[in-house]
């Protein structure tokens, strides 16, 4: 039988009440005016809020630039997430087997995370100017092709894609490296002792012991995709080019900040925070309920 | 025992110094505040305002100005309007160009026309329209541009081409262009951003409103002029420089900043962009050691040239502030954009003097001599014909409606043909403008 730690009812309602009161403050009540608005059109500029129940709802889901705006995001997180925690795992063990200058070869790979995502980006769009970056200069002497980077829409997609897992690579591999380093040395040697190398030591033992890692950064991954890569866009690309009933880039979360922030429509942009909102605790429920359990705690 | 002490000197100079500040809390009442909320990050804009700001409060101890930076135009206005509503206005708000009927809209603004009697004959005409709604003063002109023609000289000259006179028709310079290509086989002929901003300014050129009723003037608006023949002109003269291979851009939209980076490392003979950008491009001249011309900008062939329209961003007066709060806001307004000050603006950044004494004043001091490249500027807004299409348009959606308005720049820079383009073009802003002032609720 449980004992409880504290006598009384009220006392650990106290303790938690800071914490309370925080979070209704900063997330709670926003929250719930999030959602008021959303049943309104409102703008922020001229203070008009008018009843419109679903309608901000209906629009958008009927707007063939928003579905096409949410089957890009998909696609992108997607993208973000797999190929970012492939690249960090394999850097990750690679700068683990590495004996002498360890530390460097952290340092460099966890340094990108460190700049500021605007920063990251400028960077990004000096490199790759068509006209005058980095880039095109050498593939233009090397390989005589000058590719436009930022009007191509399958290009531009690409290096929206490139920037923002590149950016977040040492965010994963800090992590990464992290659990690699607390591995159970007498299950990894018992492993070799068996005659485990290669593919046979990654797939059998490796990754199976980094999953509850993988878990978490899939999760941590997939809403910085979603929200924090904006500065990425934003920058490089502004949403364009313009590509079918859109533009190639304009992901939900852009979106959101031209409709809701930019052109003051706040109901409108409060509505498709719900449906983000929504988006996101479907994908999380869903990776709890079916990849949660593959996940080894170990014992 | 080693206890600090205060010595006795530094004990007399601190209560002298107590006992001067009682007085002088006592002596003057408190100061009047006035927050005057910028976008002005940079070292060189913001210095300006501050030492300004600084001058102002030296001269009218009764008054205290504090500059605030609130990030870009946007947030700018979002947030005055945000702090007016919870009853804290700032007394003086910088609103850009295309925010003047959000602004107007917000009713928490003041027309500046309202505080007191002034003479604004000294304004610009072409500049002041802008910001006059319903025959009223609504708000003083402060950092005002329009965009020009920059060029390379030396690269024209070695295309071959008379260097003397820039190409001031669309015709003129698409036939420079085809030289140019023939002759310089590393640079493009010309760069800009694909903005918005530039359609708008070459619609004014050719006398046509960007929306109806007098360019939203006369009554609000309620369609656009996007598919017009002025329109399709200007999307045609896009597609021509593309397909013959004459432009060049980085591809993002509205990308000013990447326009400019072609033309300072010489990959381009031309730039259109603001004259505000004039300072930065005679530097990058100067560092690069080319030479820089200045022209008008470019128009359509057999069109009169019936002048820009004057951007920028002005100063507003909140409401519901203490009509002496107001008073100083716009005492401190008319000393910031006074003669000297306005003069030394456009010095410093490439902005317009607006008023006409700046102007003359600058004339006697030889800086617009005919060689000087800002001379050609001035002769674009001086020459500007007062008309509802230079006084730029008036509509509550034109945020959006810029991004629309570049889309279909872009769409015709991927090959889609104008007229399908227009016709697209016009039917998203018209929706905008209706969607608004159905807000409205009108």
């Amino acid at each position: 039988m449980d004992t409880p730690v504290f006598k009384g009812r009220l006392f650990p309602w106290l303790l938690l009440l800071p914490s309370l009161m925080v979070l209704a403050v900063f997330l709670y009540y926003p929250a719930v005016q999030t959602l008021r608005l959303s049943a309104t059109a409102s703008n922020l500029i001229t203070g008009n809020a008018r009843f419109v129940g679903w309608e901000n709802f209906t629009d958008l889901l009927r707007d063939p630039s928003y579905v096409q705006s949410a089957a890009l995001t998909l696609l992108f997180c997607a993208l973000v997430v797999s190929l970012g925690l492939l690249v960090s795992l394999s850097l990750a063990l690679l700068a683990s087997s590495v004996r002498r200058g360890a530390r460097w070869y952290r340092l460099a790979l966890i340094y990108p995370y460190a700049l500021s995502p605007a920063i990251a980006a400028t960077l990004w769009l000096f490199l790759f100017n068509p006209e005058v970056g980095m880039v095109n200069t050498v593939l233009g002497d090397l390989l005589g092709i000058r590719p436009r980077w930022l009007d191509t829409p399958g290009l531009a997609f690409g290096l929206v894609v490139m920037a923002a897992v590149w950016k977040n690579v040492g965010y994963n591999v800090a992590f990464y490296i992290a659990a690699i380093q607390n591995l159970p040395k007498d299950v990894l040697e018992a492993a070799r002792i068996d005659g485990a190398w290669g593919s046979r030591m990654f797939w059998r033992i490796l990754f199976p012991l980094l999953s509850p890692m993988t878990f978490f950064l899939v999760f941590a991954n997939l809403t910085y995709a979603l929200f924090e890569s904006f500065a990425l866009v934003d920058i490089l690309t502004k949403g364009g080019p313009v590509m079918g009933s859109g533009g190639a880039t304009r992901f939900l979360m852009f979106r959101l900040y031209t409709d809701g922030i930019e052109n003051y429509k706040t109901g409108f942009g409060a509505a498709q925070a719900v449906l983000m909102f929504l988006g996101v605790a479907l994908i999380t429920l869903a990776q709890f309920r079916f990849a949660g359990r593959r996940v080894q705690y170990g014992a | 025992m080693n206890r600090p002490t205060l010595n006795r000197p530094t004990l007399n100079r601190l209560t002298l110094a107590l006992a001067l500040s009682c007085y002088a809390s006592s002596a003057l009442a408190e100061p009047l505040t006035v927050e005057f909320w910028h976008i002005f990050g940079d070292a060189k804009r913001k210095g300006f305002i501050d030492q300004k700001a600084a001058e102002f409060n030296a001269k009218n101890p009764d008054i205290k100005v504090v500059p605030v930076v609130k990030g870009n135009y946007s947030e700018n206005l979002q947030a005055a309007i945000l702090a007016s509503r919870q009853g804290q206005p700032p007394a003086l708000v910088q609103v850009f160009d295309v925010g003047t009927q959000l602004a107007a809209d917000s009713g928490v603004f003041q027309p500046v026309g309202n505080v007191e009697k002034t003479d604004y004959g000294d304004y610009l005409k072409p500049v002041l329209d802008y910001y006059t709604l319903q025959g009223k003063i609504n708000s003083l002109p402060f950092n005002s541009s329009s965009p020009v023609l920059y060029a390379n000289r030396d690269l024209i000259k070695k295309a071959g081409l008379n260097d003397g006179a820039l190409p001031a028709t669309y015709g003129a310079l698409l036939r420079s262009c085809a030289k140019i290509k023939a002759a310089l086989p590393d640079a493009k002929c010309i760069t800009f951003g694909a903005s918005s901003w530039f359609v708008e300014q070459w619609m004014a050129e050719q006398g046509t409103t960007l929306v109806n009723n007098g360019n939203g003037r006369a009554a609000r608006a309620t369609e656009s002029n996007l598919d017009s023949p002025a329109a399709k002109n200007i999307f045609s003269f896009i597609k021509k420089l593309n397909d013959g291979g004459f432009y060049s851009f980085t591809g993002k939209l509205d990308d000013g900043a990447g326009s400019a980076a072609i033309f300072t490392a010489q990959k381009s003979v031309f730039l259109i962009s603001s004259t505000a950008d004039l300072g930065n491009q005679l530097d990058a001249a100067k560092q690069g050691s080319y030479r820089l011309g200045v022209g008008l900008l470019p128009i359509q062939d057999g069109s009169a040239r019936n002048g820009v329209v004057i951007g920028g961003a002005s100063l507003w007066i909140a409401k519901g502030i203490p009509d002496n709060v107001a008073d100083a806001a716009r005492t401190f307004a008319l000393f910031m954009t006074n003669t000297a000050n306005m003069k030394e603006w456009h010095k410093l950044t490439g902005y317009y003097p607006v008023r006409k004494s700046s102007v003359s004043e600058l004339r006697k001091e030889g800086w617009l001599d005919s060689a000087a490249p800002q001379t050609v500027a001035f002769r674009q807004l001086l020459n500007t014909k007062a008309s509802p299409a230079t006084a730029g348009a008036l509509f509550g959606g034109l945020l959006p409606a810029r991004q629309i308005i570049q889309e279909g720049l872009q769409k015709v820079l991927q090959g889609q043909d104008v007229d399908s383009v227009t016709r697209d073009t016009k039917a998203q802003v018209d929706k905008v403008i209706s969607d608004y002032n159905k807000s409205l609720g009108k």
